[in-house]
């Protein structure tokens, strides 16, 4: 009834100006994420909006088609420019526009409700993209301007009033509403997986993968995202100790080198010798594969959190552990997940049987220098271990360069490399020397994972980013399976310092992989360790960090409806507090009207209402005259409270109205009273 | 006998909640017994977007997303309070009831006081009326006007009142009912156009009478206590020449009316009689005339002033047929 009446009241500039300025704070984080002509046209339209005198308004004929035609022609450009629309990001550029057009066409302040809520919802896409502290920083004054915006929806701001005001107000409020939004960030039910279809977009970042061609790695190599970061318990072992085994390809085409399709067995790690315990927080990748060093002893399991010394209560694991020695996730990790593993660090492990060998000894036809060339190196050799030796001297003798930026090779690629140009990146290494070992009859595989990363001197973990992606070989002889690194062979430095010192002057190392420790690598180095901190406390607070905390506070138990009962107690206590703080007390009456009150209430009760007209000394003497036998105590309080009411202050009304309190008290009661005379 | 809080505990309870007696006797504090708050259209578009916001932060496992969405929770949740404490501690008197002729509008008056910290965006309103905007500073006092329109004559109860209030952020809507015993009067409707006033005793006659509506000032006398407020010339006031009353030609130079419901003509109805006879009381008031008045029921002998007036009038208003009664 009263809403209606305001909604078609138009909207003022100044309740304008707070709309366009939440819009404009929702769209812009979105910026990088869209396509440019979205951004421009939905961003432009709230400004061009408001360069408009706020008195002219769109015609109301031109408004009905407007926002359909505006929606539908920027809903074409959309899966014009994706390919398709039911998806993540083209639905995020569709709102980005949307809002701008409906700002377009507010006009009430219930268009202007329907634009705050579709920004606030824009808001919280951009955390798709991703989760940053700043990220998280320019939310916050975008929740502030909501506050101003809704306030100034309410109540069109008077063009004397502060602009700041409002904004205070919601600051205010968003201190006294933090308690909660703590209680329920913590306690509010995570989940393991998606809710509805895994979306196939989530996380644009991807790590290794379990294909290798020529350029992968190295392409992989420029980024200077983080694949995982890792806390040791105890000290960290040396660089060149640093192996982190991803996927394991076996298959060769000529061209590319890939996994096998089925995983065989699951195997339970045997204990070897003494081991390494480590807690690994992974990035999200949208892949099922975890990273140990080499090698695993263990299934990786939930964090041990808060502990120096590793204990091992017996808890579910992660993953499954192959026979090529790799870790296998259930699902692929699309949010950050953490996990304690341990390992025993050595450079071989036991072969499985003759499974490994029949695998990995296929080739496929061409090459055929190189392989002539295994062949007859082998036969000099004499054995296998010999061999191995000799190629890995051969990469080392020879004028091999590491490189970043091999030339384009063609046709019989290992042929090209080996003996023409020479210049490589891990890839072609380990590519090259696996080939060269199937040919002379060894079984052998490309091992492609990470190696090295940097210890953050601030905060003492390692962070291993996509830089460190590298490829090495492993050869099964003599009944274990050996890792051997030709790129070692051929650039030693970079398995000992990593990729900056082992690439030549002028190649395209990453920042962060450059040795110089500048000021501002180091600054880079204290804004991981913040950044660190963050994913694991807030970004990575999953079921899994959940159930930690949970424990940690005795709720490991709970039961589901406990701790909904808890945080009911907790919203009311919270409620109360605030409440008490603002000093809502039970507010009183002055006791002389409060007395006055309640003989007014049983006068009514005995069936003599007070007239609204009637003043004390009235309604007293007409009390009386119904009820005679008190009619002297009736007319003393009517005096009294008269007196107390109307009378001059003086310093003994404490003792007048105890006196009137005395008066009514000896009153006869309401059931005597109500059959009179 | 029936009184606001005997009854059943069922009544007792209708009563509490929806306050449909006129039971408030004296100041009502506004306290937690009495608020309701319940969210508006815009604070359920509000929750519903938030609710989207977490099922998004759900599936995308955007820790983010649930500390955006649960920090706007919070924000909404102290909006909550707020609002509660916007009205709470506010004290409502019930003042004053106005008189009307029926067809216009009944004013009541009440005070509202803030106990406390400043209240903005209060919003006044009667069962039938527009709602009236109320700021209250810290601390102060301010009155109220209700404006109720009528439609027939009698007593007009005031009836509940909502004090409600959507301030900070219009998310909440909190409302108190108030229900104070005050009850304005509703004269007749005096009859459009006048019928010509009866011939006085003296054979004062209706002709004259009737132009003495509109009649000429005959000039000025001195001002006695007692004279009608809109005789006196207060242009004269203003301008310092002392206090004058105005006199109009013919007036108060016949003798008294007699207004009676037995002279009417007898295929009158009886609410055009009494339209009538309050037009004919509204006239002799106008030319400071005296008149007595009978109507079955009650009889006024004759005077003048506007007290004089106003019990007639309120004979008129409280009226009720012998058939009916």
């Amino acid at each position: 009834m009263k809403v209606a009446a305001v909604a078609v009241s138009p909207l003022a500039r100044s309740q304008f100006a707070w709309l366009a300025a939440l819009v404009l704070c929702a769209q812009l984080p979105l910026w990088p994420y869209v396509p440019l002509w979205v951004a421009v046209v939905g961003s432009g339209l709230v400004v061009a909006r408001l360069a408009m005198p706020a008195d002219r308004r769109i015609p109301e004929r031109a408004r009905r088609w407007l926002l359909p035609v505006l929606a539908l022609a920027v809903g074409v450009g959309v899966r014009a420019s994706y390919g398709y629309f039911l998806a993540r990001d083209p639905c995020v550029a569709f709102l980005y526009a949307l809002v701008g057009i409906k700002f377009m066409e507010t006009r009430s302040p219930r268009d202007g409700v329907v634009v705050a809520c579709l920004s606030l919802f824009l808001l919280l896409t951009q955390y798709f993209y991703g989760q940053t502290i700043v990220a998280a920083a320019i939310s916050l004054p975008a929740v502030l301007v909501l506050g101003g915006t809704l306030a100034a929806l309410r109540d069109a701001p008077a063009a004397s009033a502060r602009w700041h005001a409002p904004l205070l107000a919601t600051a205010r409020m968003l201190v006294q509403g933090v308690p909660l939004a703590a209680l329920l960030f913590v306690l509010f039910p995570r989940l393991a997986g998606p809710l509805w279809g895994s979306p196939a977009d989530t996380g644009a970042r991807t790590g290794l993968s379990d294909r290798m061609e020529p350029g992968s790695i190295s392409e992989l190599s420029l980024s200077d995202a983080v694949a995982f970061r890792v806390d040791f318990f105890g000290p960290p072992p040396g660089p060149a100790l640093r192996y982190w085994r991803g996927p394991v390809l076996s298959r060769f085409d000529g061209f590319e080198w890939t996994a096998l399709p089925r995983l065989h067995g699951t195997r339970l790690p045997a204990e070897r010798g003494p081991t390494v315990e480590y807690t690994v927080t992974m990035e999200a990748n949208n892949r099922p594969w975890l990273f140990a060093l080499e090698h695993a002893a263990g299934l990786p399991r939930a964090p041990i959190t808060d502990v120096t010394e590793p204990v091992a209560p017996p808890q579910r694991s992660l993953a499954i552990l192959t026979d090529d020695d790799q870790l296998f996730a259930a699902t692929p990790v699309t949010q950050t997940l953490r996990y304690t593993q341990r390992s025993v660090l050595s450079d071989r492990f036991p072969a499985r049987g003759e499974r490994d060998v029949r695998e990995n000894l296929q080739l496929p036809s061409g090459n055929p220098r190189s392989a002539a060339f295994a062949r007859e190196m082998r036969e000099r050799a004499g054995s296998d271990r010999a061999f191995v030796a000799a190629v890995l001297d051969w990469f080392r003798s020879e004028p091999f360069v590491y490189t970043l930026a091999p030339p384009l090779l063609e046709g019989n690629r290992v042929d090209a490399f080996l003996f023409d140009s020479r210049r490589g990146f891990c890839e072609h290494y380990a590519g090259a020397f696996v080939f060269l070992l199937r040919a002379a009859g060894i079984p052998a595989r490309v091992v492609t994972g990470y190696q090295g990363g940097e210890i953050n001197p601030d905060g003492g973990y390692l962070i291993v980013r996509d830089s460190d992606a590298h490829a090495w070989a492993e050869a099964l002889i003599g009944g274990l399976w050996q890792r051997f690194d030709p790129t070692a062979a051929v650039a030693p430095s970079r398995v000992e310092r990593g990729l900056g010192a082992a690439l030549p002057q002028g190649e395209p190392v990453p920042y962060l992989a450059r040795l110089d420790m500048t000021w501002l690598k180091s600054l880079r180095l204290h804004w991981d360790a913040v950044n660190y901190q963050w994913q694991r406390s807030v970004v990575g607070f999953n079921v899994q960090r959940q159930r930690d905390v949970l424990k940690d506070l005795g709720l490991g138990a709970a039961h589901p409806w406990q701790l909904v009962a808890l945080v009911a107690a907790l919203t009311v206590a919270w409620g109360t507090v605030l409440l008490a703080l603002a000093r809502v007390r039970r507010i009183r009456l002055d006791p002389a009207s409060a007395l006055w009150s309640r003989l007014c209430r049983r006068l009514a009760r005995a069936g003599l209402p007070r007239r609204p007209s009637e003043g004390p000394l009235a309604y007293t003497g007409r009390a009386a005259e119904r009820w005679p036998q008190s009619s002297a105590v009736l007319h003393r309080i009517g005096d009294a409270y008269a007196a107390l009411r109307y009378g001059p202050r003086d310093g003994a009304s404490d003792e007048r109205i105890a006196a009137l309190r005395e008066l009514i008290a000896a009153l006869p009661n309401t059931r005597r009273m109500r059959s009179p005379r | 006998m029936s009184t606001a809080s005997a009854g059943s505990p069922l009544s007792r309870w209708r009563q509490r909640l929806w306050r449909l007696e006129a039971g408030d006797l004296g100041p009502v504090v506004l306290r937690h017994q009495r608020i309701y708050i319940l969210p508006t259209r815009r604070g359920l578009a509000m929750i519903a977007t938030l609710t989207t916001m977490l099922l998004t932060s759900m599936n995308y496992s955007l820790s983010l997303g649930f500390a955006l969405t649960f920090m706007v929770a919070g924000v909404v949740a102290s909006a909550l309070l707020q609002t509660y404490r916007n009205l709470a501690g506010i004290v409502a008197t019930p003042l004053a009831a106005g008189e009307a002729f029926a067809g216009g509008k009944l004013e009541f008056t009440l005070s509202f006081a803030s106990v406390g910290s400043e209240r903005r965006g209060i919003v006044v309103r009667a069962r039938s009326g527009p709602p009236v905007a109320v700021g209250l500073p810290r601390g102060a006092t301010r009155p109220v006007q209700l404006a109720v329109a009528t439609r027939r004559r009698g007593q007009l109860a005031l009836g509940r009142v909502t004090v409600s209030t959507d301030f900070p952020l219009a998310l909440w809507r909190g409302w108190a009912y108030l229900h104070f015993p005050l009850s304005g009067l509703v004269y007749p409707a005096p009859e459009v156009p006048p019928a010509a006033l009866p011939p006085g005793p003296d054979g004062f006659d209706a002709y004259r009478s009737a132009r003495a509506v509109d009649a000429e000032l005959a000039g000025l006398r001195d001002y006695q206590s007692g004279d009608p407020l809109n005789r006196i010339a207060w242009k004269a006031v203003a301008r310092g020449s002392g206090w004058h009353t105005k006199q109009f030609e013919g007036s108060g130079g016949s003798g008294p009316l007699e207004l009676a419901w037995t002279d009417l003509p007898p295929g009158l109805g009886v609410e055009a009689r009494l339209a009538r006879l309050c037009a004919w009381i509204l006239a002799a008031e106008r030319e400071a005339r005296a008149f007595s008045l009978a109507i079955p029921g009650t009889a006024l002998a004759s005077g003048s002033g506007p007290a004089h007036c106003r019990r007639a009038l309120t004979a008129l208003a409280l009226y009720r047929d012998a058939d009916t009664a």
